[in-house]
């Protein structure tokens, strides 16, 4: 199962990157560091599941979601994100965003839920 | 009651008159000169009777005054009006200035001819200093609320996207970690795991006591209610505003409502609290109360509990706050803010 990173953040990216990769079934193709960046990686990776922060440079996670459903829209995608206000969850979730993860929860729940979607 | 002869009367009305000393009571003739004098007008400018009595009354204000012709306009408008009264600067006889409420009322007698001015002069230059003061101090505590304001919000997004970012990479990686490891290590990782969970916690709680509130997203009262729900705690809201404060109002009601909420939560082991919110002296009154152990000994001057902090805010907001534990228990804040709005 091929998983797309995106997180502005190196210290959260090396270690998603990590933690998906240890799963014998999943595996990451491509690491972004902003809004833009995901946006190219996912089109030309064409990953099963794309992990976004919300806030990102270059437009944010909603921008990113939106713009990589338009270009391959069989994409599932799950925001993951410090933010868990209302505001933030309802942008992210008009935006295509099929869960909402808060950062904090434990491993096992994060790779369950990448597992789920992308079996979907 | 006996009627007091009108000679009587006068007399004793004219020593009144004499004896006043916080106020210059004296009369001017058409022209505007001098022809009576009391012990108020001695103390405040400074001049005896017999200097003074037969000079224009013009002697009293500032040359860029006298310039402009304002002594004799005022007398004009005394006289076209009935009385006229004005604020400003006068001048002492050593030179010194002092800031005057002057009220000039033009004395008719029964033909209806001019007979001359009454002038009642008084000192105001401590009040208003008192009130340049009050207002500096407003000024400086309204700038101190605000940057504090700001101050705090800088603190929790710093403390957000940062350190909670990198502690929960901290905890992902611990997590990792302890899949690894055999069995007798494993153990040691997970409860370090648990203490940076702890203090990941510990530190969202912290954000969310300094940031902003979101009462421009959501109203006043609802930004309340959110805090009640976060933190648990089971309190009324009686909303009876008939408007919504403004921004700075609000958040300043907000603060404050924290601050005593914070202490009902941890001090006053109360079963039962509630916010009212009332619009009263076109203002905002609110009182926090509660039903538990009270303040012993409540001196609102002291440090404790955030008391100087909500009297500062609400001073600084040009409104008043005070803390009270009535003697059948529990406490009450009770502050109000000014609608500064029109």
């Amino acid at each position: 199962m091929r998983v797309l990173i995106a997180d502005d953040d190196p210290l959260i990216r090396d270690v998603l990157r990590d933690v998906l990769d240890d799963e014998p079934d999943l595996e990451v193709v491509a690491v972004a560091s902003d809004a833009r960046e995901a946006v190219e990686l996912a089109e030309l990776h064409l990953p099963s599941v794309v992990v976004l922060d919300v806030r990102m440079p270059h437009g944010g996670g909603a921008r990113a979601a939106t713009e990589i459903l338009q270009r391959a829209p069989g994409t599932r995608i799950v925001a993951f994100s410090a933010y868990t206000d209302v505001g933030a969850v309802d942008e992210m979730r008009r935006a295509g965003v099929t869960e909402y993860l808060a950062k904090g929860v434990r491993n096992t729940e994060l790779v369950d839920v990448v597992r789920r979607l992308g079996e979907q | 009651m006996p009627v007091q002869p009108d000679w009587q009367d006068s007399d004793l009305f004219r020593l009144l008159v004499l004896g006043v000393r916080d106020y210059g009571i004296f009369m001017l003739d058409p022209g505007g000169h001098i022809v009576s004098w009391n012990a108020g007008a001695e103390r405040i400018k400074g001049w005896a009777a017999e200097e003074i009595i037969g000079r224009h009354f013009s002697t009293f204000y500032p040359p860029e005054d006298v310039r402009s012709g304002k002594p004799e306009w005022e007398l004009r408008v005394a006289k076209a009006e009935g009385a006229l009264e004005d604020e400003g600067w006068r001048v002492r006889k050593d030179g010194t200035r002092f800031w005057a409420n002057v009220i000039i009322t033009a004395l008719y007698d029964d033909t209806g001819e001019l007979r001359g001015f009454g002038k009642v002069t008084r000192d105001m230059t401590e009040r208003r200093r008192a009130e340049q003061q009050l207002t500096d101090r407003r000024r400086l505590l309204a700038h101190l609320v605000e940057a504090q304001e700001q101050e705090r919000q800088r603190i929790a997004w710093d403390v957000h996207d940062d350190t909670i970012q990198a502690m929960v990479a901290v905890d992902m990686r611990l997590q990792l970690l302890a899949r690894k490891l055999p069995q007798e290590h494993r153990d040691t990782v997970d409860q370090l795991d648990g203490a940076v969970r702890s203090a990941i916690s510990r530190l969202r709680n912290l954000v969310f006591r300094v940031r902003p509130p979101g009462i421009e997203r959501q109203g006043l009262r609802d930004a309340l209610a959110t805090y009640l729900a976060d933190t648990a705690m089971m309190a009324e809201i009686h909303n009876e505003l008939e408007r919504e404060p403004g921004d700075d109002a609000a958040i300043t009601i907000f603060r404050i409502c924290q601050e005593a909420l914070t202490n009902i939560r941890k001090h006053a082991r109360a079963s039962s609290a509630a916010v009212h919110l009332s619009t009263v002296d076109r203002g905002f009154l609110v009182r926090v109360v509660d039903d538990g152990v009270g303040i012993a000994g409540l001196d609102s001057n002291s440090g404790h509990f955030g008391l100087i902090e909500m009297r500062e805010r609400a001073e600084a907001a040009g409104g008043w706050c005070t803390v009270s534990s009535p003697e059948g228990g529990g406490t009450v804040v009770e502050f109000w803010l000014p609608d500064v709005r029109p």
